[in-house]
């Protein structure tokens, strides 16, 4: 990367990262330490300068971005910090999208089961901004376990929320795992939440130490 | 240094960044074309001098005092003076009567006057002992030529050219002789002025526009009874008009483009209050008071003003240039240079379209809450939407009051607006309503319905930007083409230059044979009579009664009445029954509206003149609006044609001669009806068609900013969206939406507002261009079903192409802002 200055940044170097299907990894480490950038590489969200990244089988370096999205699409789920709902539409509205972009046949009722399983029945036709933090990251996780994604990334997912709060989604993301068997990647600062993960990586100026 | 340190900041700020454009475009705009409009509208008041050859002119029986050019002088003022009278002159023993305009060495002070001269062209007053003749008054006198010796009273003059161009013209149009042209000095030699002569002297003012005015207010207030000034704006009927007509095509345009200029300040402080929210909390949480935290954005907004007014009217200033580089020629590079009035309009525009449009959304910054700070979806509760649309309601209503000074125009353009924001806040919901069931359709063209749904407030913000815009737009490109040909066509290329006067009854019939041989057309005969009115229901009328200058002259003299069973084509009846004489056979008579309102007539008043000591009495059938631009044969009061059995009428027609056979006929006219008199109105005309020609070039020239201004409300509409449009395309790309896909949705959703804004502003255009039409120009016009095209295809094509842009710039950015955003 470009530094402001004119010289080049270098926010990972030497990382060597495998996942195995159905594996939870966890990355840990300071802010700025460069997870945010590995998990987007490993996505295909963004592309490294150098090196290789394997998604699902495919080499994403190969891919262009469209190609990218097509591998996404139905077999990648994501959870942010921030939450990331689109604002406009309702908890059903944001769940249902995936599931028909993905072209699924019974996606409305889908994703109202979905709803249903994070306990939001009753919160199906509200907009993101009637809804609590907590609640809000429920139905993002509805929206990421939607249509049993192969693999889950996880940014900072308690990041915005209190400790108990934190703690129920939390729960709930490691339940719905449990149950599509889905890969995790997941982001944190927090130990105590890594050491849910079967493996654990530290990331330190841009460089992966295995912790575990 | 202050200036380039606020540059500066308001370059660091986007959002302050993009007020600034906004401003400065839309003040680049107003300036640009209130440069402009006030050099075109200088030059349209020479051309209405150039039509008096003077700035001011009194017509009076008396002499004008040698005060009043005292007065004049001392003001830097150029006079002159006219002295005009009918007399006979006997040529080879016959009589013929002349009209006689005595010049002196001044004259003219505005306009061009040629005369040739066996010495080539001159454009000087008769020298003393000398005269010059028009045209007509040549064929008379079957003179070869120049050189004659005239008897004129008690003196000998020698006709020393022919008059080819006259600025003014003498009298009314209906009362001409052939003219002959002397040295003012001469008249006393004459000996035919006696104080029982009926004579018109004539006082010539020019000069500097305030001074004119000045010296204008001054003679006003020692003007004896019976006495006219006349200005340009009073000048002849039909110069009036098209000068009039000319000047509110003008002031249409710079509305539109003013109005258009305060929607894009609108959308663009809206913009600017959305970015700057996330600080407000900041600054509240900090412990900054409400009304701290609005002086910090009052400051900065006030930046906004200081350097979108001071870069708007610079860049005005030289817009007009430019446009007065490709145009100039229009008007023989004699354009004026414009005064300084623009550059404070242009501050004043600045103030209050930044004001009134930014300052209610503004406001929206007191009720920040600090804990957006935490919860960055908290929105402030609103302003009062009443409160934020009255206050830009209200300016813009002083604005276009201020800015037209004309209460019909302003009150049509208000109505105009209310009707847009009524009919998009209708149709909006309307549409949003009826998309509603469709939001849920699998791929591209649902995710773009439901964009259009699931924000209706935004989606009713962009709505009224670009239906406003295309409104606009189809207005100035169309609707003007339109009006401007439907006004132009009121004078066609074959519009009558000569009108012929003075025509016995019995020579009526033998006329029309001769014109057929000469192959002629003719606008038909009308009997007049000349009468003076004596009575109004009943009660004579005393000239002095009345406080109005006009009235009082327009019941000191006499009218021409004109009767026939019929109206003129471009008369429209405005109050009163129609014109069904032959079929009732009463009486009646029809008179001008703007006369019957100077007179107090009113449909069913009761007339009595005096035509030639008998009196013709009848009511008052109706009261017509008469198109004096066109040239036909028209009268300010009309009997019908039974009333003038007994009355000593001649009649009166127009034709239309080409320049190659005008003096052929002219001769052949004059041996065959030595008693008809021709009256040519060639350079009027010209006048007029120059007029109108210029003012509907200056209208298209000021249509340009309005095109800049509809791009910007364009631009602004959609930067109010594009944060929001970013965020939702990269979290869709994260969850797998493709580029077609989203491509897909943004077209749908820019094509369907395109499409939906370019019906609804093909509709009020339309019925728009009907009220204009009907109300403010009194021609009819027709039903444009092109708008309708244009408007929804132009409409469509514009958006997909602005949506197209907006997602290529969008669809750059990588899915990894949804990572590190917020």
């Amino acid at each position: 990367m470009q530094a402001p200055g004119g010289s080049l940044l270098s926010i990972l170097t030497g990382v060597d990262l495998n996942v195995n299907a159905g594996e939870a990894v966890a990355l840990l480490g300071a802010s700025g330490s460069g997870k945010s950038t590995l998990l987007g590489l490993l996505a295909g969200l963004d592309e490294p300068t150098s090196g290789e990244v394997v998604l699902l089988g495919q080499q994403l370096n190969a891919l262009d971005e469209d190609a990218r999205t097509r591998l996404r699409l139905g077999k990648v789920g994501f959870v942010f910090q921030s939450f990331q709902l689109l604002p406009g539409m309702t908890a059903l509205e944001n769940v249902d999208l995936p599931l028909k972009l993905s072209g699924i046949a019974n996606h409305q009722q889908q994703a109202a089961t979905l709803l249903e399983e994070v306990g939001l029945a009753e919160r199906i036709d509200h907009l993101p901004r009637q809804l609590s933090g907590g609640e809000q990251q429920r139905v993002a996780l509805a929206r990421a376990f939607a249509g049993d994604p192969q693999i889950l990334f996880a940014d900072e997912p308690t990041g915005n929320l209190d400790p108990e709060t934190g703690q129920q989604v939390i729960d709930l993301m490691f339940s719905l795992r449990d149950r599509c068997s889905t890969t995790l990647v997941l982001v944190t600062h927090d130990g105590k939440l890594a050491e849910r993960c079967d493996c654990i990586y530290r990331l330190e100026q841009g460089r992966l130490m295995s912790a575990s | 240094m202050l200036l380039p340190s606020f540059v500066y900041r308001t370059w660091q700020s986007k959002a302050l960044l993009i007020l600034m454009l906004a401003l400065m475009v839309a003040v680049t705009a107003l300036t640009s074309v209130a440069f402009f409009v006030n050099r075109v509208d200088k030059a349209l008041v020479l051309q209405g001098s150039a039509l008096m050859a003077a700035d001011l002119v009194v017509q009076q029986g008396d002499a004008p005092p040698e005060a009043w050019v005292d007065h004049a002088a001392g003001m830097g003022l150029k006079t002159s003076r006219q002295l005009v009278f009918p007399s006979v002159i006997f040529h080879k023993d016959e009589p013929l009567l002349v009209q006689v305009k005595a010049v002196d060495e001044n004259y003219p002070l505005r306009g061009s006057f040629e005369v040739a001269t066996m010495q080539g062209v001159t454009e000087s007053a008769p020298p003393r002992g000398q005269a010059y003749a028009s045209p007509s008054l040549l064929n008379a006198l079957s003179a070869a030529r120049y050189d004659v010796q005239i008897p004129i009273g008690t003196q000998q003059l020698r006709i020393a050219g022919e008059v080819k161009q006259e600025p003014d013209m003498s009298g009314s149009l209906f009362q001409f002789a052939p003219q002959l042209m002397m040295n003012y000095a001469d008249v006393a030699a004459t000996g035919l002025i006696t104080p029982a002569s009926r004579v018109q002297y004539r006082f010539l003012v020019a000069g500097p526009v305030d001074a004119v005015e000045r010296m204008r207010r001054w003679l006003a207030s020692r003007l004896p009874a019976g006495a006219k000034i006349m200005g340009v704006k009073n000048a002849r009927p039909e110069m009036r008009q098209a000068l009039e007509r000319g000047r509110r095509f003008l002031e249409l345009a710079a509305l539109c483009a003013s109005l258009l200029s305060g929607i894009a300040i609108m959308l663009a402080a809206r913009q600017y209050v959305a970015q700057a929210m996330d600080g407000v909390a900041v600054m509240r949480t900090l412990g900054m008071s409400t009304s701290q935290v609005l002086n910090y954005h009052l400051a900065e907004i006030s930046r906004v003003f200081l350097l979108g007014g001071l870069f708007g009217v610079g860049a005005g200033y030289l817009g007009q240039l430019v446009l007065y580089a490709m145009v100039g020629d229009w008007f023989g590079g004699q354009l004026p240079p414009p005064g300084w009035r623009p550059v404070g309009l242009g501050f004043s525009y600045a103030f209050i379209l930044l004001g009134g449009f930014s300052l209610p959304v503004l406001l929206r910054i007191r009720n920040v809450p600090p804990l957006r700070v935490l919860r960055r979806d908290l929105e402030p509760m609103n302003v009062s939407a009443w409160l934020a649309w009255g206050v830009a309601a209200t300016v813009f209503s002083l604005l276009v009051i201020w800015q037209v000074q004309d209460w019909q125009l302003a009150t049509a353009m208000l109505l105009l607006v209310a009707a847009i924001i009524l009919v998009v806040v209708v149709s909006g919901w309307l549409l949003i309503w009826f998309l509603q069931p469709h939001r849920g359709k699998v791929g591209g063209v649902g995710i773009g319905i439901a964009a259009l749904t699931r924000n209706p407030a935004l989606t009713l913000w962009q709505l009224h930007g670009f239906t406003m815009g295309i409104t606009l737009l189809l207005l100035l490109a169309l609707v003007r083409v339109d009006l401007l040909e439907i006004w132009q066509g009121s004078l066609p290329e074959q519009a009558p230059n000569h009108f012929l006067i003075n025509i016995q009854p019995a020579d009526q019939l033998s006329l029309y044979r001769w014109f057929d041989e000469q192959g002629i057309k003719n606008s038909g005969m009308y009997a007049t009579a000349r009468g003076r009115l004596v009575q109004l229901d009943g009660k004579a009328v005393n000239p002095d009664q009345y406080t109005d200058a006009r009235a009082r002259h327009l019941l000191q003299r006499e009218f021409s009445l004109g009767f026939a069973d019929h109206l003129q084509s471009d008369n429209r009846i405005v109050a009163g029954k129609d014109w069904q004489f032959s079929a009732e056979k009463k009486a009646g008579f029809s008179v001008e509206a703007r006369l019957a309102k100077t007179l107090g007539i009113r449909p069913g008043s009761r007339l009595t003149f005096d035509v030639a000591g008998q009196l013709l009495s009848a009511s008052v059938i109706n009261l017509r609006s008469v198109a004096w631009d066109s040239f036909n044969v028209n009268f300010f009061v009309q009997g019908n044609a039974a009333m003038m059995a007994d009355l000593p009428a001649a009649y009166i027609t127009s034709i239309y001669l080409d320049d190659t056979n005008t003096s052929r006929v002219v001769r052949k006219l004059a041996q065959d009806y030595p008693s008809v008199s021709l009256l040519d109105i060639r350079s009027m005309l010209n006048r007029v068609r120059t007029i109108m020609d210029k003012g509907a070039m200056a209208v298209e020239s000021v249509f340009l900013f309005t095109l800049i201004a509809a791009v910007l409300v364009t631009l602004s509409a959609v930067q109010i969206s594009r944060e929001e449009r970013a965020a939702e395309i990269a979290i869709l790309r994260t969850l797998g939406a493709n580029r077609k896909l989203v491509a897909t949705a943004m077209l749908t959703e820019f094509g369907l507002l395109g499409l939906y804004s370019g019906f609804l502003g093909a509709t009020l255009a339309a019925a728009t261009e009907q009220l204009i039409a009907d109300r403010l120009f009194g021609l009819e016009a027709g039903l444009n079903i092109h708008l309708w095209l244009i408007g929804m295809g132009g409409g469509t094509l514009v958006l997909v192409l602005v949506g197209f842009l907006v997602m290529r710039s969008l669809l750059a950015t990588s899915p990894m802002r949804v990572l590190h955003s917020r």
